[in-house]
């Protein structure tokens, strides 16, 4: 964040995160790939308790704090929202509460998300600081063709930016997360097309008719033999 | 009764082996005290339907809880607060326990292969290991008993040392989806059998027990009652003859003897109060799992020698086990795009590979002595976190790359057999105690040649496998050494108190009962003196109902 322009729109929703930004500034010890030309700051650790190895289902919840700031929960509203956008009846991540599990997900006290915080805080901040670089202000309040510019140097593993492998990383990470999280709500599983999880009676019915004449065309395209189940 | 009474049978542990000889002693007039180390559990708290996003992190895996947020566990692990295990210098090896009644049969994936004619004389057959003390013919009808009162579902395929079960044992499997369906197809045209899987997991309701509703995953716990865990089951059963007593939160940390040899009864540390106590029996059954029960008898000896207990042969805590584990996944774009339907089925395997390649084997044809089955997976299941692994870019068109590609996936998974070695084995760490102040388990560990080679085959039969059906392999197929699992990392673990025909040779008879203590049997994992690719649990639980009958006889008679 040291090298972070001076914001020339102020309004308050820019104050707010120019405060955020500070704040995460106020967290972060700059290090790591300066000689690649990139800040990529360190992220502070968390120390806040798991939930412990006897859950009580009936009482579920979430222990450790959240820790995200309101600029990362920006920055991330708009690149969830930039990585699968919403399309007719198929709604935006941001409005299935992904960015509220990423948040959750990197402030987590275990060794796995411990990883993805040290990629992805830096990441949003670096992503931040970039556009202020290209397009001077921060990338919530980019326009989405500079936003996807920025991203199209990111985002495709066979054509990143050299000197960009890290943020590319992170870029890969958060899409996961983004796709993890979207398709394991109902609104996910219908787009997709997982219908189980519902308890039936009797035998299992196995495929239907349809699903079955699909493999039978397809095992016999092939020159092999079709067994009915 | 109260823990404090004598009883007939002091029974340490509550899983397949400790529940199944609790039920065969209670069922024939003998009173039982069952010690568990864990917390009292019953599966009707267990988190059936929750959907993922309902759950921390989705449920994803943490150290917390290694298999995700709902998994039956409790109070288990890799790693147990206040309870470690040591390693010996160069060896890895990783232990999973669980602290609860009903032990680890609460969340096993309920696969269900008995052991074959071969799998008990493997060392008559190719020169390596150990033979059991008894044959395929004597375990066979106990195999019966257990499949019928467990409840499995499969068919008897007649393949080469796959044995049939006896006329209505089995319950029917369910049928093959899509996928497993195209798999066939593959391994028909390779000779590779493709056929329905053996799983402890009703089709039919059996007593109270309600058959699969075909949802939730088995390792969450089964509240109606049609996985099988011994806490919907032989743990209830036995309460109800009301010859059972259950102590929980009993750590056991010594077999006792009295002046002339005989077994007591244990010591155990009560969680609660922290106080040791004494629990006594005309019969003690150790079935604390494989690495515990060799830790107790350890922990036994007199004086505190190092020797142990039940020990002359010198071989308790020796030929430690493990499942061969590797993986290969890959994805088959004829799978692209199929029609959806609701293929959560028995939430587990419908088909495996079962080994078929013991011709070549005698032929010596192959360089891998012992053989492996492979579990497959793949389904329309729900989406989960690694929903978007391999794909790339953003927008729009990710969405439909999730959608063409959801179910096209098939991941194959060895399970093979691991030839005892005299380098993979545990002992008490005399530098270490747990929390209770009860010394620790130090794991040595070493794969040999035999087990790296059948990794090799696996993968190249799989290769195959793949070609022929228009797979890729999805990432690059490891070396044999970095492809295959850590030590205890497949939770088959077996072997350290080995049967055998004598007892300069082996810790226990093919009764479980130890050659130096004529009261003091083992029920549980243990006891193997080799361990087929079958998953354990199945023959731990024949073997324990076959032990009990023998100690009920001889209760009966007053030989003890």
């Amino acid at each position: 964040m040291t090298t972070q322009k001076p914001i020339v729109m102020i309004d308050r929703r820019v104050t707010l995160k120019w405060l955020g930004g500070a704040m995460v500034a106020g967290q972060l010890a700059a290090c790591g790939d300066q000689a690649k030309g990139i800040t990529w700051p360190e992220a502070a650790a968390i120390k806040a308790a798991g939930y412990g190895t006897d859950i009580d289902f009936q009482n579920i919840n979430v222990p450790w704090p959240l820790t995200m700031t309101q600029v990362e929960l920006e920055t991330t509203n708009d690149l969830v929202d930039l990585i699968l956008p919403g399309e007719d009846s198929l709604p935006a991540p941001s409005k299935l509460g992904v960015p509220a599990f990423i948040n959750e997900w990197i402030s987590a006290p275990y060794e796995d998300q411990d990883k993805d915080r040290k990629l992805i805080v830096p990441g949003l901040a670096w992503l931040d600081d970039e556009s202020r670089k290209r397009n001077g202000v921060a990338f919530a309040n980019a326009e989405s063709s500079a936003q996807k510019k920025l991203l199209d140097d990111i985002a495709f593993k066979d054509k990143v930016k050299p000197g960009l492998e890290k943020p590319a990383e992170f870029f890969g990470r958060i899409r996961s997360l983004t796709l993890g999280a979207y398709y394991t709500t109902r609104e996910g599983w219908a787009e997709i097309g997982y219908m189980g999880n519902t308890p039936g009676t009797g035998d299992y019915p196995g495929p239907t008719p349809e699903a079955l004449a699909h493999i039978k065309g397809v095992i016999e395209k092939m020159g092999l033999t079709y067994t009915a189940p | 009764m109260t823990p404090d009474d004598p009883h007939d049978v002091v029974v340490v542990g509550s899983g397949a082996g400790g529940a199944m000889a609790a039920w065969m002693l209670t069922k024939s007039g003998a009173t039982v005290l069952m010690l568990e180390a864990g917390r009292d559990y019953s599966p009707d708290e267990a988190p059936m339907l929750n959907m993922a996003m309902e759950a921390p992190l989705r449920g994803a895996g943490t150290t917390d809880k290694a298999f995700g947020y709902f998994d039956a566990t409790v109070d288990g692990g890799w790693e147990v607060p206040g309870e470690p295990y040591t390693k010996a210098e160069g060896s890895d090896f990783i232990w999973w326990r669980s602290r609860m009644l009903g032990g680890r049969t609460n969340h096993w994936a309920r696969n269900s292969f008995r052991m074959g004619p071969y799998d008990f004389k493997p060392h008559t057959r190719d020169g390596l290991g150990f033979d059991w003390p008894i044959a395929y013919e004597d375990l066979a009808p106990w195999y019966d008993k257990t499949e019928k009162l467990v409840g499995v579902y499969g068919t008897n395929t007649g393949l080469e040392n796959h044995p049939s079960s006896g006329p209505g044992v089995l319950q029917t499997p369910p049928k093959f989806r899509v996928w497993e369906t195209f798999l066939k197809a593959g391994g028909d045209a390779l000779d590779i059998p493709v056929v329905p899987a053996r799983r402890a997991v009703l089709t039919k309701k059996i007593d109270e027990r309600s058959p699969c509703y075909w949802a939730s995953s088995c390792g969450r716990g089964c509240g109606i009652g049609a996985a099988f865990q011994t806490t919907t089951s032989l743990i209830p059963w036995a309460k109800k003859t009301g010859k059972l007593t259950i102590a929980t939160g009993a750590m056991v940390r010594n077999v006792v003897l009295d002046a002339s040899g005989k077994a007591t009864g244990v010591i155990y540390i009560d969680k609660a109060t922290g106080l040791e106590k004494q629990a006594r029996g005309r019969v003690v059954v150790l079935a604390a799992s494989t690495g515990e029960t060799a830790r107790i008898l350890l922990n036994s000896g007199a004086g505190g020698s190092r020797d142990g207990l039940a020990n002359s042969s010198g071989q308790v805590g020796r030929n430690l086990l493990d499942t061969v584990g590797s993986s290969i996944n890959a994805y088959f774009p004829q799978l692209e795009g199929r029609p959806r339907y609701n293929e959560d089925g028995a939430m587990g395997l419908h088909a495996y590979i079962p080994f078929w390649d013991y011709q070549k084997i005698a032929k010596g044809e192959v360089d891998t002595p012992r053989g492996y089955h492979v579990e497959i997976g793949g389904s329309f299941g729900d989406p989960g976190l690694g929903v978007g692994s391999g794909l790339d870019g953003y927008g729009s068109s990710l969405r439909a790359d999730v959608k063409r590609r959801y179910g096209a996936r098939i991941n194959f998974t060895q399970r093979g057999e691991m030839i005892p070695n005299a380098k993979s084995y545990c002992e008490i760490d005399t530098n270490t105690k747990d929390k209770f102040g009860i010394p620790v388990l130090k794991f040595a560990w070493e794969w040999s040649d035999h087990e790296y080679n059948q990794v090799k085959h696996f993968q190249a039969s799989m290769k195959t496998l793949i070609d022929k059906l228009g797979g890729t392999v999805v990432g690059e197929v490891k070396s044999p050494k970095e492809a295959i699992s850590v030590g205890g990392e497949i939770i088959h673990e077996v072997g350290t108190c080995r049967m055998g025909p004598d007892a300069k040779t082996s810790v226990v008879n093919s009764f479980g009962k130890t050659w130096d203590v004529d009261n003091l049997y083992l029920t549980d994992g243990s006891v193997f003196a080799s361990k087929a690719h079958k998953n354990p649990t199945i023959t731990i639980m024949a073997l324990a109902m076959r032990a009990a009958d023998s100690i009920a006889t001889r209760l009966r008679k007053h030989e003890i």
